[in-house]
């Protein structure tokens, strides 16, 4: 404990020095920008810096890309609170409460604690990062492709619960996501499939166009030609803070999410957008008031923002502790490390102290200063609500079709994107819900990956998702999951999924 | 008004089209040079382009910028570059895998992205020969007893790879090829995670780039059984080679290349090969290359030439011996 | 009578019968080995019983006549625009492209004074070319005359 707080000591005395903070600052407000800007997100912004950063020494670029990286999770969830327009793909679910709050005009309150619980996350996770990094990371490794497979599909058993009505509708938007996911190159076989000639398509359609076309260009489509522009209350300066009610929602949220951000961080290659999804639906499931969940219920918030945050540091331990990537910001993070001449590895923490303890340090400090950057900005931000809509709307158009285009300098990018819009209207009209589509398509290529893999490791025997003791143990827990609720469904009757419909058939949504 | 209107757009277009051709006769280079990475950001083609990119604009003083134009492998920015204009504003660093995607193409019956013969090369950058590692608690110590275990249960012997038809596969796949041997493929989503999968125990051995498993080497998780070069790799003295070893047809390079669409007129082919080796002796460049580990390799005109046709040849018939999975 | 449920039922259940058909020319492989069609046949097959579900089901949902489609046309309208946005992104480049739809927008669709539209239309593309372009270093096309 002593040596850790001395190796702190040397951090922050390496995070305090002015380079350092002027580099933590410029990645935070890159990053804050980044992630309000719909469809370019954190990779897009970081590949992007990352010839900019050659000139620098080690510490200085990788505490800016850090910064980018956290400093976007915290902006993204700018747009998707004030124009239900997702700044990028993890804040797709902050889309569906946050403006669901905005419109009741709480606008201000949802970004609040839409920071606050980013900072909380931040900070908690930093902590965890600082002490567990090297035991965890060796826990991350022992992750093969049978124990995704089992995590994944308990995964999936999140779809069930992250929308009300019909369970049926948003099976099929599920299955409709899956499919969608099954596009590209076959990983194991090289097959093409439903690409049709465009090698833009090898990689699969991106979540970012899908996401920014079902969710913003959709609700530009859905929302400009009403007769009447959509009405928000606006606030005043005193109602710019979240109530205490509000923020006693928010508490077990905010915890929980930061917990499961983090593992979900951890594990290499779980794709950490689905630390989101997943808490969302964690939270609907927990919350004593389920039926305010899509009309603006704190902890629809306050829980994914969480996530989103741990799961960015998460991400940083197997990274760190054993020079091992655990997603593509990750790998380009170690890029930037092996650029700069530190050896990425199981040794970097005793071999550059200096950096690692300094990147620690400088989390904090990045997330003091994102904090600091954001609340202000809340009452800026509202203002950007009172623009007349036949200007706002064109401009969201704009900026979602540059947004989708810089990721990969791709027009197919921009067709998806325009397609998803369309397809997300017509869906809207027909009373369906369009988030199970985004994290039906994430978690598709990932599944079918992971269960042919182990089939290949194991010869074809199913067996190996039960002899290996985590993977058995997450399947185990799944099916008594599945138990449970089929258990409590019969007893309980379909009574509140009933009354949840009957509501929500007079709205359309 | 209109007419002024419709006259004036008329005659800036025609001041436009007139001001490019001329521009076509100033010697080459007048305008700034792109440099097509086909990869994400990060990885080793990205990395090799931008030293190469810097160093370059110093003998051309033209501004030579990188663009990464990621997707399916590589092919769509190696796409972008064959269908581009030939005019020497347009360049692309390519893997070896631009001998191999249009050898799998050609194996699934599908119209190929690009071929081979759309590009000519300018120059040979890079050249890492692989290696097999294995975990350092597994049981074997060098390579022979690796093959012999391998002889002696075929097909239980797992590799992981950076996908399929990719260059880790298609090196494991040489080797298979030359000892005689059966291993088993489970393909990943990248060198990174393939590299993982070794780390964590899923699979028991991987090919890969020299640089990347280095320190996990140096810090003894990994242990390195031979190399896929027809020399020793610098870093690794001790290691030999598989052409040492007897396996002479199991030789593979992950070589980065600079290549420009084909039908570029030569005296500007010229121009970027005089560039690039000055540019290849400038030492910042040097010392980019030192930080990643790769060691400069630089080979233009008949001997790329050379290299890259045996290369392609070997690779091609590399895939054809694999063949479609599902029709094993 | 047409209800939002009977329609989209039919179209889920269309749109599985297109993927399992288009999937005919993968191989399917076994259970122990699936091929790269397994998985979307096996997905393709549940769409169908869901969209069949859906559409049993769709006597009780809204007539499609009472969604309310008042907007449909602006919808389609703005759609064009971003139709043409996307079309003429590398053909005429960035600016180009950007400054014709956002004034179109503006101007014709929303019936705005034609210099408040041009005035807006020309600070948000030059700026948001040097957001992207020059901030973040995005190379967004040029197209003639390098615009």
């Amino acid at each position: 404990m002593a040596e850790t707080l001395q190796n702190l000591a040397l951090g922050f005395s390496v995070a305090l020095s002015p380079p350092v903070l002027l580099y933590a600052f410029v990645g935070c407000v890159v990053g804050t920008l980044v992630g309000v800007l719909p469809g370019v997100g954190p990779l897009a912004g970081i590949s992007l810096l990352l010839p900019a950063t050659f000139g620098l020494n080690a510490t200085n670029a990788i505490v800016m890309l850090a910064g980018i990286y956290y400093g976007a999770m915290y902006g993204g969830s700018t747009t998707s609170i004030l124009m239900r327009i997702p700044g990028e793909a993890a804040s797709v679910m902050t889309c569906i409460d946050g403006y669901a709050m905005a419109r009741k005009g709480r606008a201000g309150a949802a970004l609040a604690i839409a920071a606050i619980g980013s900072f909380i996350a931040g900070t908690v996770s930093v902590v965890a990062l600082m002490l567990l990094a090297p035991p965890l990371a060796i826990l991350a490794l022992r992750f093969g492709p049978p124990e995704y497979f089992a995590l994944l599909l308990l995964g999936l058993l999140v779809l069930a619960y992250m929308s009300g009505g019909s369970m049926v509708k948003s099976l099929a938007m599920a299955v409709l996501g899956l499919l969608l996911g099954m596009v590209g190159i076959d990983q194991m076989s090289g097959y093409f499939r439903f690409a049709y000639g465009i090698v833009e398509l090898g990689d699969g359609i991106g979540v970012v166009p899908l996401a920014v076309g079902l969710f913003g260009i959709a609700e530009v489509l859905a929302t400009a030609g009403q007769e009447t522009p959509p009405e928000v209350l606006k606030p005043r300066l005193r109602e710019l803070l979240p109530s205490r009610r509000e923020w006693r929602d928010s508490v077990m949220p905010i915890g929980r999410g930061t917990v499961l951000g983090f593992v979900i961080g951890i594990i290499p290659g779980s794709a950490h957008i689905i630390a989101s999804f997943v808490s969302y639906a964690l939270e609907r499931r927990l919350s004593r008031r389920p039926e305010e969940f899509g009309r603006g219920a704190v902890a629809g918030v306050a829980g994914p923002e969480s996530a989103n945050n741990a799961a960015t540091s998460g991400a940083f331990v197997p990274m760190l502790a054993l020079g091992v990537p655990s997603g593509p910001i990750p790998a380009v993070m170690l890029a930037a490390l092996m650029v700069h001449g530190v050896a990425p590895g199981p040794l970097l923490i005793k071999q550059s102290p200096e950096l690692f303890w300094g990147f620690i340090a400088s989390m904090y400090v990045g997330n003091l200063m994102l904090l600091a950057l954001n609340l202000p900005m809340v009452g800026l931000f509202v203002n950007v609500l009172r623009a007349p809509y036949s200007f706002l709307y064109p401009a969201i158009i704009m900026f979602c079709v540059v947004g989708v285009y810089a990721v990969n300098g791709s027009v197919v990018d921009v067709w998806i994107a325009l397609l998803m819009g369309a397809l997300g209207y017509l869906l809207r009209k027909l009373g369906f819900e369009t988030a199970p589509i985004v994290l039906g398509a994430i978690l598709a290529p990932m599944i079918e990956l992971a269960l042919r893999q182990s089939l290949a490791m194991s010869d074809g025997q199913y067996g190996i998702f039960l002899s290996r003791p985590i993977a058995g143990s997450l399947l185990a827990s799944g099916a008594l999951l599945v138990l449970l609720n089929l258990l409590s469904w019969m007893a309980r009757g379909l009574d509140w999924r009933r009354r949840l419909a009957l509501t929500e058939k007079g709205e359309n949504l | 008004m209109t007419q002024l209107r419709v006259a004036l757009a008329i005659l800036s277009l025609g001041g436009v089209a007139l001001g490019q051709s001329a521009a076509a006769q100033e010697p080459y280079p007048s305008r700034p040079i792109t440099v097509v990475a086909p990869f994400p950001p990060g990885g080793v083609a990205d990395l090799t382009a931008r030293p190469v990119g810097a160093a370059m604009e110093k003998a051309l003083r033209q501004p030579v910028g990188v663009v990464n134009k990621t997707g399916a492998a590589g092919a769509v920015g190696m796409q972008f570059v064959a269908t581009s204009k030939p005019d020497g504003y347009t360049l692309l660093l390519a893997l070896s895998s631009i001998s191999i995607i249009p050898e799998a193409d050609k194996l699934f019956g599908r119209p190929p992205a690009f071929t081979v013969d759309q590009f000519a090369p300018i120059a040979l950058i890079s050249a890492d020969p692989t290696v097999l590692v294995v975990r350092a608690e597994s049981p074997w110590k060098t390579a022979r007893e690796f093959i012999e275990d391998a002889r002696k249960r075929p097909g239980q012997i797992s590799y992981s790879s950076s996908g399929i038809y990719g260059t880790l596969h298609m090196a494991t796949e040489l080797l298979s090829h030359a000892a005689g041997i059966n291993l088993r493929h489970v393909p990943y989503p990248g060198a990174g995670p393939a590299l993982t999968a070794v780390l964590g125990g899923h699979v028991d051995a991987l090919a890969s780039g020299p640089a990347v498993v280095l320190p996990h080497i140096k810090a003894g998780k990994l242990r390195a059984l031979a190399g896929w070069g027809e020399r020793r790799v610098a870093a690794l003295p001790d290691v030999p080679t598989f052409k040492e070893l007897g396996y002479p047809e199991a030789e593979f390079y992950i070589w980065a290349g600079l290549f420009a669409p084909r039908g570029t007129p030569e005296p500007v082919l010229q121009k970027l090969r005089d560039a690039l080796r000055v540019a290849v002796n400038d030492p910042e460049f040097k010392s980019a290359m030192d930080k990643l580990q790769t060691p400069v390799a630089f080979k233009q005109g008949e001997e790329f030439q050379k290299f890259f046709e045996a290369d392609a040849r070997r690779l091609a018939e590399g895939v054809r011996k694999v063949g479609r999975i599902e029709q094993k | 009578m047409l209800t939002t449920d009977r329609i989209a039922g039919t179209a889920l259940c269309l749109l599985a019968l297109f993927v399992m058909e288009e999937s005919r020319k993968l191989p399917l492989g076994t259970l122990r080995n699936p091929g790269p069609a397994y998985m979307p046949v096996l997905l393709a097959a549940l769409l169908v019983v869901l969209g069949a579900l859906i559409l049993a089901m769709g006597r009780h949902s809204t007539p499609i006549a009472a969604v309310g489609w008042s907007e449909a046309r602006h919808a389609a309208v703005i759609l064009g625009v971003s139709g043409f946005i996307a079309l003429g992104l590398e053909r005429l480049g960035y600016r180009l492209t950007m400054l014709i739809a956002l004034s179109c927008l503006v101007w014709l669709v929303e019936r705005r004074r034609f210099l408040v539209a041009a005035l807006f239309a020309i600070g948000m593309t030059f700026g948001s070319f040097y957001l992207f372009d020059t901030l973040l270093r995005v190379p967004l096309p040029r197209g003639p005359a390098g615009m």
